[in-house]
């Protein structure tokens, strides 16, 4: 589904003194299919951005549109249309059991049995866990990992259309962050679902993201392919981001050797230029 | 109502003589406001009383927009205030409407009450608007202390009401959000018959108190790590010191108040 936001602005309980800016004039469409990263320092406006494009806040001025639909405070998106995971999403767990926490929305959406069946086991295996095993456990014994992990099987048992993450991997380790990504990026492939991803670690975002946005101090300061954007140091400096380690290796190969060192985007890619240029010494 | 657009504390900002007196003295006014609210009768007693507010709100820059905000949750229960006098008592009845008939007891006494009422409530509003909560608590903990004698744990309980202010905006603000993620899966939050709706709010409860226990586990072991250990000996950043201000406040309160009661009641 195509979701579009034209001429947004949003200001936080605006008429008080306490009114704070968090978007100013943004225009975004995010494509059918399409895996969009938005990335940008703390507080630039992001959670707010996806909290609105996901259509559960509304702007004070602009317009949002999911497929033909405008959205808007009385016309909300049509239930399970949007799938939608708050940083730490796993705060949302409720349910005594893991397999009745991932089912609620579908459940609620009044499939039948067998359906709703299908779709936790599906939706838990998609990020990586076996449902057999923790289906029937109190997802408050599990890890922050696993918790977080129930919760996004939480979201995608609605088999949105649009996923729209914000910080999927915020307080993971490393690990567990690398495997979670590399699930998201598998889930998009097989299924299409188009997906928005908030982050701000640009590792991250090399392996996640076909386009990126960036946005500081509410406002889009870029927008672009991701190799584009990811390769412009000088850029990513200015709004307080650092490139992907792959791109800072390039650099510094560059101002080590003299020559211009193309930038990588990937480990494959950046050893590869690595090879080349020990090849040349050798 | 959107929780989002819920004013967190009523603090309105401002540089006034009213936000500059000490809150210490600004607490005793409006108690002493309101022990003379209830002993004041008759309507004159009441008008010197609300044009002394009156006159402080202005003096404080209060909007009235934002008097308006403090005053919405409470315009159910004056409401009801009135209506319930109004119909309850007998006497010279004034009109009839079908089975309503309206007395001019009841219709003066409802009057009196709500007005009572209002007044009460904006005492107390003028000083949530003109002093931020953290020195309210703070000069209610002072304000307190001579309890400590009496082996009652004022300083402890001072600062329960200053963390649990400290609180509320950060639960406002996830409480917000939790809600916002739970409905984008399919809770019902709002509308639906009152079972449907005490089952929605599971979704949302559940989290919240966990939540808060997560809260209260990480603060109390941050303030032990950094060797909190109760309120003996501990010095204070924030002075809280009496001044001329003050002395000039309290004065004025002092004869609003005098006259209010030789209005109302003695004379
Ligand atoms: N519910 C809210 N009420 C008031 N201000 C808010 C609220 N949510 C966010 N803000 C403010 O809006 C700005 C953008 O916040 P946010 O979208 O959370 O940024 P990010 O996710 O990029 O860190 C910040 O200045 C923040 O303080
Ligand atoms: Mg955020």
């Amino acid at each position: 589904m195509r979701l579009e936001l034209e001429n947004v602005s949003m200001v936080y309980q605006s008429g008080t003194p306490f009114s704070a800016r968090a978007l100013e004039d943004v225009s975004l469409t995010v494509e059918p299919g399409e895996r969009l990263a938005v990335a940008g320092p703390v507080g630039s406006g992001k959670s707010t951005l996806l909290a609105i494009l996901a259509g559960v806040e509304t702007p004070t001025s602009g317009r949002v549109i999911h497929g033909t639909r405008e959205i808007s405070r009385r016309q909300t998106p049509p239930p399970g249309s949007i799938g939608l995971a708050f940083q730490s999403p796993e705060n949302c767990l409720f349910e005594k059991t893991v397999y009745s926490d991932v089912s609620f929305a579908p459940r609620r959406q009044g499939l039948d049995g067998q359906e709703v069946r299908r779709r936790v086991e599906n939706s838990l295996a998609a990020v990586g866990t076996d449902p057999a095993s923790i289906g029937q456990r109190s997802p408050f014994s599990l890890s922050i990992g696993e918790q977080r992990r129930v919760a996004l099987a939480g979201v995608l048992a609605m088999e949105p259309r649009a996923l729209l993450l914000d910080e999927p991997t915020a307080y993971l380790d490393p690990a567990a962050r690398r495997e979670l990504i590399m699930q998201l990026v598998e889930l998009n492939e097989q299924t299409g679902v188009t997906m928005v991803m908030v982050g701000h670690d640009m590792d991250e975002l090399a392996r996640f993201a076909g386009r990126l946005v960036i946005i500081d101090g509410g406002r889009k300061v870029a927008e672009g392919r991701a190799e584009s954007i990811l390769t412009d140091s000088a850029l990513l400096a200015g709004h307080s981001l650092d490139p992907p380690g792959t791109v800072e290796l390039c650099s510094l190969l560059s101002a080590a050797t003299g020559d211009q060192v193309a930038p990588a985007l990937s480990e494959e890619q950046a050893i590869e230029t690595l090879m080349q240029i020990m090849e040349g010494k050798c | 109502m959107q929780i989002s657009n819920m004013v967190v504390g009523q603090f309105y900002p401002g540089t006034s003589i009213l936000h500059r007196v000490d809150p210490r003295t600004k607490i005793i006014a409006a108690c002493a406001f309101v022990i003379v609210l209830f002993m004041v009768n008759g309507f004159e007693g009441l008008a010197v009383m609300g044009a002394g507010l009156a006159a402080v709100i202005a003096l404080a820059g209060i909007p009235l927009s934002w008097l308006w905000r403090g005053l919405k949750p409470v315009l159910f229960l004056l409401v009801i205030t009135f209506a319930f006098q109004l119909f309850l008592s007998g006497g010279e009845e004034l009109w009839r409407l079908g089975p309503v008939t309206v007395y001019r007891a009841g219709l003066v006494q409802g009057a009196f009450l709500t007005a009572r009422l209002l007044l009460l409530v904006l005492s107390g509003s003028i000083l949530t608007f003109s002093t931020p909560p953290v020195l309210l608590t703070d000069a209610l903990g002072r304000l307190m202390e001579p309890l400590a004698k009496l082996k009652i744990p004022a300083y402890e309980l001072a600062l329960m009401m200053t963390i649990a202010l400290r609180f509320i905006p950060t639960l406002v603000m996830e409480v917000d959000r939790i809600i916002k993620a739970q409905k984008a899966r399919g809770a019902v939050t709002s509308g639906g018959g009152l079972l449907v709706r005490a089952r929605g709010i599971m979704p949302v409860l559940v989290p919240l108190f966990v939540m808060s226990f997560r809260h209260a586990d990480e603060l109390a072991l941050a303030m032990e790590s950094r060797c909190w250990r109760g309120g003996r000996g501990r010095t204070i950043r924030r002075k809280l010191a009496f001044s001329n201000k003050d002395a000039v406040f309290a004065t004025v309160v002092l004869a609003v108040l005098a006259a209010s009661l030789w209005m109302g009641r003695f004379r």
